[in-house]
């Protein structure tokens, strides 16, 4: 039966070319649009190497303190996260990183400026580098401050061309650092990972952010699994009303929270600095019926050249339902037609999704993307698919299945 | 005629009612895309208050975290490094500010007086900010030695401000705020045309310069010291001959290195700052302007998919038309009549949505020149979409035989 749809569907397909290639146009055009947004929200939140265990991260991101006539805010501050973040519970590891900032080197005299993170020993467990030659410098290393730094592809070709790097020394600001291991580049919206390159945070010109609570630094906190979440929300939120403050007379108190990405990301667009909600909730929905209102148009559009394709077949129609199909019978075949349809779109909708990836990832505008359609985005495309084809079939079958027999067969207007 | 028309959609309104639900979606789409377009187009209109041609930037990185605290050496080396670059016969003008133009910080304070509350934009730039970056005065005067031993701050403030907080275009002379230490008051001594920090595509906002003095008062204690009027800038603007090179570069970082050991600079001419910055405007409304083209391209094809179908449908009818009388023309225009009135009444229920918009505030960013230009625009524009999607359908239309049209019944 299923076979014999499938073949009219061919057969009227190629009937009347036009209308099948702007149902075509329009079904690929829809889905390139969504799968480029979806390739770049997964390239933001979805989980890659290294974090791949960030499905139970939770990172401590912003901090802000405050008193009765001044405030600041910003990144969180070392102090804040070495006493106050350490040791919460159900925690497996936790790291402390800086923000990325830059440094500057000379090769052959000219100036050259990378992105310096400086981290601990714990940044590399947490995080699945992918190791080109060498290895992470370690929690002993970050310990006794040894000048050791991990660089990446690019930074080993811009300062070393081809050749091997590790044992190696760099000279950053004016420090050298022996080079213990190289990792692949990661893109610049993963900002826990991305970096040029990493050197242990001890090993800074002065030691001033060392008391500072806010500024600088975040942390990563790797919790045993992310039913744990809240349980350490709510420990790291207590502790922040037992905050030592240096100067109370300027600032008493400070907030900071616990946050997965994606909460981090909601809470910069939508909660003020003491906001206890980080409102995931409402960047979720400005997603959903941000897409949503995309595909309206299409949809429309697809329902309405649907109708005009059916309306044009009414004579087959009256035919069918003059031998005894039932409305059922016909629905269901245009369905099946228009998921067909639907479905073959979609293909050619991925192929031109991968250029439109390819050509963004080559024109250099986002440093070290590298924008894939991993199975993720896949499912996700098939399954928008599936509903579009639906969606705007099922109007229109059901408008099929109400034509009066004898007046299909005349070819009905209405 | 009219109401013939009218009869004829409503008969067939079920088709009808979907084709017009298109156009009214696709009408919201001009909409937002022609606010977005003549939004842009109008502040590229408008003049910029400064210029950049010959301008370089340098960025200086003292190597600290906080912008908080400063010390008294960092002010002393800051000076040291403008009277280094001023020493280049290349060199016009040096001077110091915080945030730069087509750069990505901005400094905004919420000045008051009485009971009202204005938001304004600050920068804090030293005395020769006004030479090195062309500003146009309008009233009063630039700051500048003078202002060393005076017992307020000094501030210039863009015309726009000064209508907005004083009501008055030449506000020189008077005071912003009432505050009770007259060493917190700033005083305005002169009004420029426009300051548009963001570049070309910004929207004109209110802008303040406030004096920066790199001359500590004999014996200051840094740490009690009004931080605004005395924190050393991290950024440089110089005016250089035209026609210096990139090469000039290096003799300057060479020199300024000398100056100060520890810190770093970057050197970027303000032309390629601004390339950047446009491109990085640019980009995310060329996406948009990019989808909403090809979403208007595959309605237009849909339409035109639908109206055809409509046409060989309604062969008997066209065909009866022929038959008693009617010329190719009157076909024709009952085709398009049909049409313009659809798209009317999408339109109707399109404006209805979009009146809406700055009743619910959702428009905040324009004024109501650019809402009723881009309303016109959109009309105008999905007019001329349906016009060329029925083009060829009526066409199609006028080619029906009244002979092979009936011989069907």
């Amino acid at each position: 039966m299923l076979k014999n749809y499938l073949k009219i569907a061919i057969k009227v397909f190629l009937r009347r070319k036009f209308f099948t290639f702007i149902s075509l146009f329009a079904i690929s055009f829809t889905l390139v649009v969504l799968m480029v947004a979806t390739a770049f929200f997964d390239h933001i939140f979805g989980i890659m190497p290294p974090e791949v265990n960030l499905d139970r991260t939770l990172g401590i991101y912003f901090a802000s303190m405050w008193g009765p006539r001044a405030s600041r805010s910003g990144d969180a501050g070392y102090r804040l996260l070495d006493h106050y973040g350490r040791n919460l519970p159900r925690v497996e590891k936790y790291s402390i990183l800086s923000e990325p900032g830059f440094g500057y080197s000379f090769i052959k005299g000219e100036k050259v400026k990378s992105f310096l993170k400086r981290t601990d020993g714990e940044y590399w467990q947490i995080l699945k580098f992918q190791f080109l030659e060498g290895g992470p410098f370690t929690v002993e290393d970050e310990k006794n401050a040894n000048f050791v730094a991990v660089i990446n592809e690019a930074t080993r070709t811009r300062l070393f061309g081809n050749a091997k790097a590790v044992g190696k020394t760099i000279e950053v600001d004016g420090q050298r650092f022996r080079v213990v291991g190289v990792v692949s580049n990661v893109p610049i919206f993963r900002i826990v990972p991305f970096s040029d390159i990493w050197v242990p945070i001890s090993t800074a010109k002065t030691d001033s952010y060392r008391s500072e609570l806010v500024g600088g630094f975040m942390a990563i906190v790797l919790a045993r699994s992310r039913n744990d979440f809240q349980m350490i929300k709510d420990e790291f939120r207590s502790r922040m009303g037992h905050v030592e403050m240096t100067d109370p007379t300027t600032f008493s108190q400070v907030f900071s929270s616990t946050d997965t990405f994606f909460e981090a990301v909601s809470r910069m667009f939508f909660s003020g600095r003491r906001d206890e909600e980080s409102h995931a909730g409402r960047l979720l929905a400005s997603i959903l019926i941000a897409a949503i209102l995309f595909m309206l148009l299409p949809t429309v559009n697809l329902i309405n050249i649907n109708i005009s394709r059916i309306m044009e077949r009414a004579s087959e129609i009256g035919v069918r339902k003059a031998f005894g199909a039932s409305s059922w019978t016909l629905v269901g075949q245009f369905i099946v037609e228009n998921v067909l349809l639907t479905l073959l779109g979609a293909a050619i909708g991925f192929v031109l999704a991968i250029g439109v990836l390819q050509a963004i990832s080559q024109s250099g505008l986002i440093p070290y993307a590298e924008f894939h359609i991993n199975y993720r985005i896949f499912a996700y495309g098939v399954l928008v698919a599936v509903f579009f084809g639906l969606f705007s079939g099922v109007y229109p079958a059901w408008r099929m299945s109400r034509l009066n027999p004898v007046e299909a067969l005349k070819g009905a207007s209405r | 005629m009219i109401k013939h028309l009218l009869k004829l959609v409503w008969n067939r309104r079920r088709t009808n009612l979907l084709v017009m639900i298109e156009i009214f979606f696709s009408f919201l789409v001009l909409f937002v895309v022609a606010a977005l377009g003549i939004y842009y187009g109008e502040n590229y209109r408008r003049p910029l208050g400064f210029s950049y041609q010959n301008v370089w930037h340098v960025s200086i990185d003292v190597k600290q975290r906080s912008d908080d605290y400063f010390t008294a050496e960092q002010v002393e080396t800051t000076k040291q490094l403008l009277l280094a670059a001023r020493s280049f016969d290349e060199v016009e003008g040096v001077a110091g500010a915080t945030t730069i133009p087509y750069g990505m910080g901005r400094s905004t304070t919420i000045y008051e007086n009485g009971g009202k509350r204005v938001r304004c934009d600050v920068n804090e730039v030293s005395d020769a900010f006004r030479d090195v970056m062309n500003l146009q005065l309008v009233h009063g005067r630039w700051f500048g030695k003078e202002d060393d031993g005076a017992n307020w701050q000094t501030v210039v403030v863009n015309q726009k401000f000064s209508r907005e907080f004083f009501g008055t275009d030449n506000s020189v002379g008077k005071i912003i705020g009432t505050p009770s230490n007259p060493a917190e008051a700033l005083k305005v001594v002169g009004v420029i045309t426009d300051y548009r920090q963001d570049g070309e595509f910004s929207s004109p906002e209110n802008f303040s310069f406030v004096r920066k003095s790199l001359d500590l008062p004999a014996g200051a204690d840094v740490a009690k010291i009004d931080v605004r009027r005395y924190r050393p800038p991290r950024n440089l603007l110089l005016r250089l001959h035209p026609g210096t090179t990139r090469a000039f570069e290096e003799k300057l970082i060479n020199k300024l290195q000398a100056v100060a050991r520890n810190w770093s600079f970057e050197i970027e001419p303000l032309a390629d700052k601004r390339e950047s910055s446009l491109k990085l405007r640019l980009a995310p409304v060329i996406a948009v302007g990019l989808i909403a083209a090809f979403l208007m391209l595959m309605v237009a094809l849909g339409l035109t998919g639908v109206l055809w179908q409509n046409v060989t449908q309604r062969t008997k009818e066209i065909g009866l038309r022929r038959a008693k009388g009617a010329t190719a023309s009157d076909v024709r225009r009952q085709i398009l009549g049909e049409l313009l009135v659809i798209t009317s009444l999408g339109l109707a229920i399109g404006v209805v949505v979009i009146i809406q918009f700055p009743l619910l505030n959702l428009v905040g960013f324009i004024d109501s020149k650019v809402y009723f230009a881009s309303l016109a625009l959109s009309a105008g524009l999905i007019y001329l979409l349906t016009l060329l999607c029925g083009l060829y359908p009526s066409w199609l239309a006028t080619r029906v035989q009244p002979a092979a049209a009936l011989h069907y019944e």
